[in-house]
């Protein structure tokens, strides 16, 4: 404990995760490791930065159940610090020397992308907790969020229905890189194969990941919006920090949810942490999960999450929970569940036993693993902007659904 | 007999006069109750019928309709399973009984209202305050944001209020609401009215508007109107594309502003010392959080003083940084004054540190900024050409910051003492100016110019430790592009690529523009090693 | 300062046994690697196993990259804060000969062409799966860069910090190219999905094997060459456009062709470090122009000394394996201890660990001092 206090006393609280890792190998015999390859500097440790714990609140649940197979869980955390090809090197120390039975990590494409050659190579498991662009399953990961087709669609049709206001116009803004660009090109083939939409009626641009300066491009929306008589939405795909920027450029020029409502694809309660969001109020997003959904499941995970922080001094805040955190709730427990299934910690007997493997999610829905692909069968939210800082349910699927890895609209 | 008859004539007469108000009345418990738990049509059909109510109903009833509708627009009408409550001051009234209670019932919720729904209820709402409201202010708030969309709202109506409204600004707004009723209305009167009024305000919705007419009329309209519409087409859109290149003007301002702000201090270190402090963008940040502080201590000390934190964190915003500036010009940059290369390794260390000293200290997440009423949203100067408030500020923090560091190098011993050992740093030292003091104070100075940038900055980009790190390149090439030191060169070289970035980017997206500009300086920088404005004196 | 540069290239004494000892250093590499790494001493408590190897391998890797900055920086005097392009340059021609092998014989494209709407190789991947072709293809497009950076530069003699801060934009600028999915090269997530070089597949230990074998040694073979070439004439000009360039202009030497030609030589040995760094990662990302990696190139440097070639490598190791290792143990101290070390050395020490300045010298000395008087008073 020593080390403990001398590291709080230079004010690295958040150091204090790793020490299990160094104090507890002489108990190997009755621990498994699992490891974490979540960013807690740079440009993602905001947002990243919190699923570290996450997995140590799932890690300290199911210990305190008896652990799995009659093993304590040890969590052991790295900071890949939003580099990607580091992910890869950190990946590789965590299967390699570390010797982790799973791993549970990445936020960004870029950084799955690093990792995916590593966890194939060496035949593990990566636990990958954030939607994305789809078009892709390998055995060696499992995708606990949605692939578009069940993340994205849904919000569009609702927001083309009578009922979420008609749209028929599209501006498409998104951080330069695959998942908008694929995510964007999907819904131009959705729009024209299932609703015979002109490519006249959107627009699309692109600002470097990281951008911060909306101006001119909040301004071309109010452009677009004003060009002709039918309903815009925005399609927002920008990522991390670039998504409150935007929010406060769009508040700045006064632009309501009525007038052209946002969805925004990869906005979560924590990018509202610093936004008044009375003005906001309205604009949609679309997940697996929303801090306000329904359910006593919820209530003890929002609960559990509120006392971990208290306990353990976690720099976030204890009363915002996002997808990503419940996804990677959700991983641990279900990679739990498929180890006592298979009676082993070995990849191939794991794998074999996720089929039929069904998990109670705090997002109100039980969550499953099919023998079709390594797809988390997740229900679906439609969230509007509340004046709190979170998201109303405007809609919610009524059972899990299908994945569908790849589109059919590409 | 017929004294009689006539007395139940009156009678009657009364009862007739009276009896339709008593049953225009509206149902207070029927609506609430809809509102509160009706389904998204009988909501929708409520407000239509309400609207046609509201008119004849006696003022205690418009009141509460006005009211009631207000709270329940901004999610501020509270649903039990009997009733809703509505803040009042600090407590809330019970708006069936009137009755108040300091609390909410624990079983109380705002309903939710989805898009579509509050689409019908805008204009509805609008309407009642039309009807209802004896202010003419507040009229006219409602007639502006009516043009957008009618709704569910009888344009008879709109009409009605048109003829009888007192106030000629009222009047013009209604004009725009009634535009596409008379475009349509195919009376060439009423046409020519509308040309009118959508010449009268010439922004980008009623360009569309009159060219949808054009192009829908293919030749059924009378010549006159053609002509008018023709007219009134091209007028628009003139003013439409001068408001637009304004705006792209205003846009490179307020960017280079930003620029200019952030890389004003780098230029004032960089021409007296030719240091570059790769830690400055971090000044930056240390200034906002500066700003945010001064602001989390005004919310305890002096909650009244609030909505002028951004003034009063002036000089927190810049004695802070300065500060930090200070003990690293002491702890690290004079030692390494003759090595200007391990300079820039080091200052890039102390950004490091720095941003993870706030990072650990503070946390990662984005500071909440409180936003005064006059900073919000913004004003429509003309046309398409809208200025926002807190661009604004940043463009004046610019322009104070321009006059603010002229004044000090030229007008104070401190100023004449940079200057000097700027141009001959030992000929300075002869004549006994104490050159090592002179860096200290300027390098404190820079710092806190980089402070003020952060204040003026926080209420436009999100404030977190890694905010400086998109700065820093661009604030660099502003100052190698103005010329070593020289502020006007930094002044000009910011709003140079501020108008540039503003002028590619709608074209060709924001990745292009980036690269454009820097690569354009770097030709720039082959013709002008020096910059816009090379330095004079010897060196 | 002077004399200690004059001195490391006169070369006597003990800096003559530093340069001995990296050189028996990485030597002792290329020999071990493959000996604890392949043979039957692999399984022993002595072996080393895949991820170790691969560690090494990327630490040579980054030591070449050190060294190429080092002839620019510690001789010629010209920081570069824009390695990384160089490095990148090599890194995604190495890339995409791996991928274009990975689709011989085989129809369709990785997935970030089919993005853009193609499905076949554009034309600029011709001839990519032969090594050759992309070796050659690196080395002529980073000599045709540099030389354009280098022409433009020093042509417009841009010096100091000026040109610190245009080769960090050039760095910067090709980031921001290289982000955007449009350009061809997988974007900000860029091109991963490597199977094999020279057919033996890359998760196989020979091939980690083998490339930490091939890293260290070119980086040896390089550090050798460098110190015969910095030692003789050319070293000589090199430290005289450093020291003073005007008065070498004045002797009639012309600088402009020697600084573009040694800068050149500088760009493909970064080149050559990324072509054997990415094979070992197994991705070329935009991450490798970040201006990030850029700065940190030259903080190895700095640590190590400058214009001392084996100072680079040695700071290059010290730093990365530090990085490896606290990143693991010790993630949130990593940053304070990268930033702390730099302070120290750069302010400190008046030439990294080459040079502990006077500061040091005084302590040393005053040691050493004392140390004399104590054996004075007893004999």
């Amino acid at each position: 404990m020593r080390r403990r206090s001398f590291l709080k006393a230079v004010g690295v609280s958040g150091a204090a995760m790793s020490a299990p890792g160094i104090i507890l190998p002489a108990w190997s015999q009755d621990t498994v490791k699992v490891g974490c390859l979540f960013s807690s500097s740079g440009a993602m440790a905001n947002i990243e930065g919190r699923l570290n714990y996450v997995v140590q609140m799932a890690a300290q649940e199911i210990n305190r159940n008896g652990g799995v197979l009659g093993r304590q869980i040890e969590v052991v955390t790295t900071d890949p610090g939003s580099d990607w090809p580091l992910y890869g090197q950190q990946g590789r120390q965590l299967i390699q020397e570390e010797r982790v039975a799973a791993t549970f990590g990445c936020w960004t494409s870029a950084s799955r992308k690093a990792v995916l050659p590593v966890v194939e190579e060496n035949d593990s498991l990566l636990y990958y907790p954030l939607h994305f662009e789809g078009e892709e399953n390998s055995a060696n990961v499992v995708y606990m969020n949605s692939p578009p087709a069940s993340s994205v669609l849904p919000a569009l049709e609702y927001l083309m229905s009578d009922n979420g206001g008609k749209a028929r116009r599209f501006y498409m803004l998104g951080s330069d890189y695959v998942w908008p660009r694929t995510i964007n090109d999907q819904l131009k083939g959705y729009w024209q194969q299932e609703y015979g939409i002109e490519p006249d009626a959107w627009r699309e641009q692109y600002v470097p990941v990281g951008h911060a300066d909306f101006q001119s491009l909040v301004n071309d929306i109010k452009r677009f919006a004003d060009e002709s008589g039918e309903q815009p939405i925005v399609v927002l795909t920008v990522v991390g920090n670039s998504i409150p920027n935007f929010f406060q450029e769009y508040i700045n020029q006064g632009i309501s949810a009525l007038d052209v409502p946002v969805l925004g694809l990869d906005v979560v309660e924590a990018d509202l942490e610093g936004l008044d969001t009375e003005p906001l109020v309205g604009h949609l997003n679309c997940w697996a999960y929303l801090q306000n959904a329904p359910g006593e499941r919820n209530q003890q995970f929002l609960d559990a999450w509120a006392s971990y922080v208290n306990e353990n001094d976690v720099p976030f805040r204890p009363d915002v929970s996002i997808d990503p955190m419940v996804s990677t709730y959700d991983g641990v427990h279900m990679w739990a569940m498929a180890a006592e299934k298979a009676g082993s910690f070995d990849v191939p007997e794991v794998r074999s036993a996720f089929p039929g493997i069904s998990f109670a999610c705090p997002s109100g829905y039980d969550i499953k693993l099919t023998a079709d692909n390594n797809y988390v069968h997740r229900g679906v939210f439609i969230g509007s902007v509340n004046r709190n800082q979170g998201f109303d349910i405007v809609w919610q699927s009524p059972e899990t659904t299908v994945p569908v890895p790849y589109s059919p609209y590409i | 007999m017929r004294a009689g008859k006539i007395v139940l004539c009156l009678l009657l007469l009364v009862l007739a006069t009276f009896v339709p108000v008593q049953a225009a009345d509206i149902d207070r418990q029927g609506l609430v109750g809809i509102w509160c738990a009706g389904d998204d049509a009988e909501r929708r059909d409520s407000f239509a019928a309400m609207l046609s109510q509201v008119e004849s109903a006696d003022e205690p009833t418009r009141q509460w309709v006005q009211s009631v509708l207000s709270a329940y627009r901004e999610g501020d009408l509270f649903c039990t399973a009997e009733t809703a409550f509505r803040p009042a001051g600090e407590a809330y009234e019970n708006v069936l009984t009137g009755e108040r209670v300091d609390a909410l019932p624990a079983d109380a919720n705002a309903p939710f209202l989805n898009i579509p729904l509050r689409r019908a209820l805008e204009p509805v709402s609008r309407a009642v305050t039309l009807v209802v409201s004896p202010e003419a202010a507040e009229r006219l708030g409602a007639a502006d944001g009516l043009s957008r969309s009618l709704g569910v709202v009888p344009p008879a109506l709109i009409e009605e209020l048109y003829a009888t409204e007192p106030d000629a600004r009222v009047r013009s707004a209604l004009e725009q609401v009634l535009v596409g009723v008379w475009l349509a209305s195919g009376d060439p009167a009423d046409q020519q009215r509308a040309i009118a009024a959508l010449a009268a305000d010439p922004t980008r919705q009623n360009l569309t508007t009159l060219e949808r007419f054009v192009d829908g009329a293919e030749g059924s309209l009378s010549p006159s109107v053609e002509a008018a519409a023709d007219e009134a087409l091209s007028k628009v859109k003139l003013t439409v594309q001068a408001s637009d290149i304004l705006t792209v003007l205003y846009h490179g301002l307020s960017y280079g502003s930003v620029l200019f702000l952030a890389a004003l201090g780098l230029a004032v270190i960089f021409g007296l010392m030719g240091v570059i402090n790769l830690a400055q963008a971090e000044f930056v940040m240390i200034g906002a959080y500066v700003t945010w502080f001064v602001q989390e201590a005004l919310k305890v000390v002096a909650p009244d003083l609030l909505d002028a934190y951004i003034f009063i964190a002036i000089p927190f915003a810049f004695l802070g940084p300065a500060l930090v500036g200070v003990l690293m010009e002491w702890g690290v940059v004079r030692h390494l004054y003759h090595r200007p290369l391990l300079t820039l390794l080091a200052t890039w260390a102390v950004s490091l540190l720095l941003i993870n000293i706030v990072r650990v200290s503070i946390g990662t997440q984005n500071l909440s900024f409180y936003t005064p009423e006059y900073l919000k949203s913004g004003f429509t100067v003309f046309s398409e050409f809208a200025i926002t408030w807190t661009r604004l500020l940043s463009i004046f923090f610019a322009a104070l910051a321009l006059v603010g560091t002229l004044f000090v190098l030229y007008r104070t011993r401190f100023g004449l003492r940079v200057r000097a050992t700027t141009q001959n740093r030992r000929m300075s030292g002869c004549v006994g100016v104490s050159t090592r003091r002179t860096d200290s104070m300027a390098f404190a100075f820079g710092s806190g110019l980089a402070g003020i940038a952060g204040l003026a900055l926080s209420n436009i980009y999100n404030v977190n430790p890694t905010m400086g790190t998109s700065l820093i390149i661009d604030s660099f090439i502003v100052v190698v592009v103005g010329g070593v030191g020289s502020v006007l060169g930094t002044a000009v070289a910011a709003l140079g690529i501020g108008e540039l970035n503003a002028f590619i980017e709608p074209q060709y997206g924001a990745v292009a523009s980036k690269v454009i500009v820097l690569l354009a300086v770097i030709l720039f920088i082959q013709q002008k090693p020096n910059g816009l404005f090379p330095p004079k004196g010897r060196r | 300062m002077m004399t200690a540069f004059v001195h490391s290239i006169s070369g006597e004494g003990p800096r003559d046994r530093a340069y001995l000892a990296v050189v028996m250093l990485l030597v002792l590499v290329v020999f071990a690697v493959p000996l604890l790494g392949l043979s039957p001493l692999a399984s022993t408590p002595l072996g080393l196993d895949g991820y170790q190897v691969n560690l090494i391998g990327q630490v040579m890797a980054f030591a070449l990259l050190a060294l190429s900055l080092d002839l620019v920086w510690g001789y010629a005097g010209y920081l570069s804060l824009g390695h990384g392009l160089f490095f990148a340059i090599g890194g995604y021609l190495v890339g995409m000969h791996m991928i274009k092998l990975a689709y011989v014989g085989q129809s369709g494209v990785p997935t970030f062409l089919n993005y853009m709407g193609l499905s076949e190789f554009p034309f600029y991947w011709s001839g990519m799966e032969h090594f050759w072709v992309a070796l050659l293809g690196a080395l002529l497009l980073t000599a045709l860069v540099s030389f354009v950076i280098g022409f433009l530069a020093f042509r417009s003699r841009v010096v100091g910090v000026y040109f610190a801060i245009l080769s960090q934009a050039f760095v910067y600028v090709a980031m921001l190219i290289m982000s955007r999915n449009d350009t061809g090269f997988g974007g900000n997530n860029g091109i991963t999905g490597f199977q094999s070089l020279f057919g033996v597949p890359l998760s196989a230990i020979e091939s980690k094997v083998w490339l930490a074998t091939a890293s260290a040694l070119v980086t040896l073979l390089t550090l050798i060459l460098l110190r015969r070439l910095t030692r003789g004439p050319v070293g000589k000009l090199l430290v005289g456009v450093r020291d003073d360039e005007d008065r070498l202009r004045v002797l009639g030497y012309e600088t402009l062709w020697l600084k573009i030609a040694v800068w050149c030589g500088s760009g493909l040995l970064a080149a050559i470090a990324g072509m054997l760094y990415v094979p070992q990662v197994q991705v070329a990302s935009p991450q490798l122009l970040s201006p990030m990696l850029s700065i940190e190139i030259a903080v190895w440097v700095a640590i190590g000394g400058r214009g001392y070639l084996y100072g680079a490598i040695i700071g290059a190791i010290l730093v990365n394996i530090l990085k490896f290792w606290l990143t693991r143990f010790m993630p949130e101290l990593w940053p304070f201890i990268l930033s702390g070390a730099v302070l120290l050395v750069v302010v400190v020490l008046r030439n990294g660990l080459m040079d502990p300045g006077p500061t040091f010298r005084f302590l040393f000395e005053s040691v050493r001092r004392q140390k004399v008087a104590g054996k004075g008073e007893g004999a």
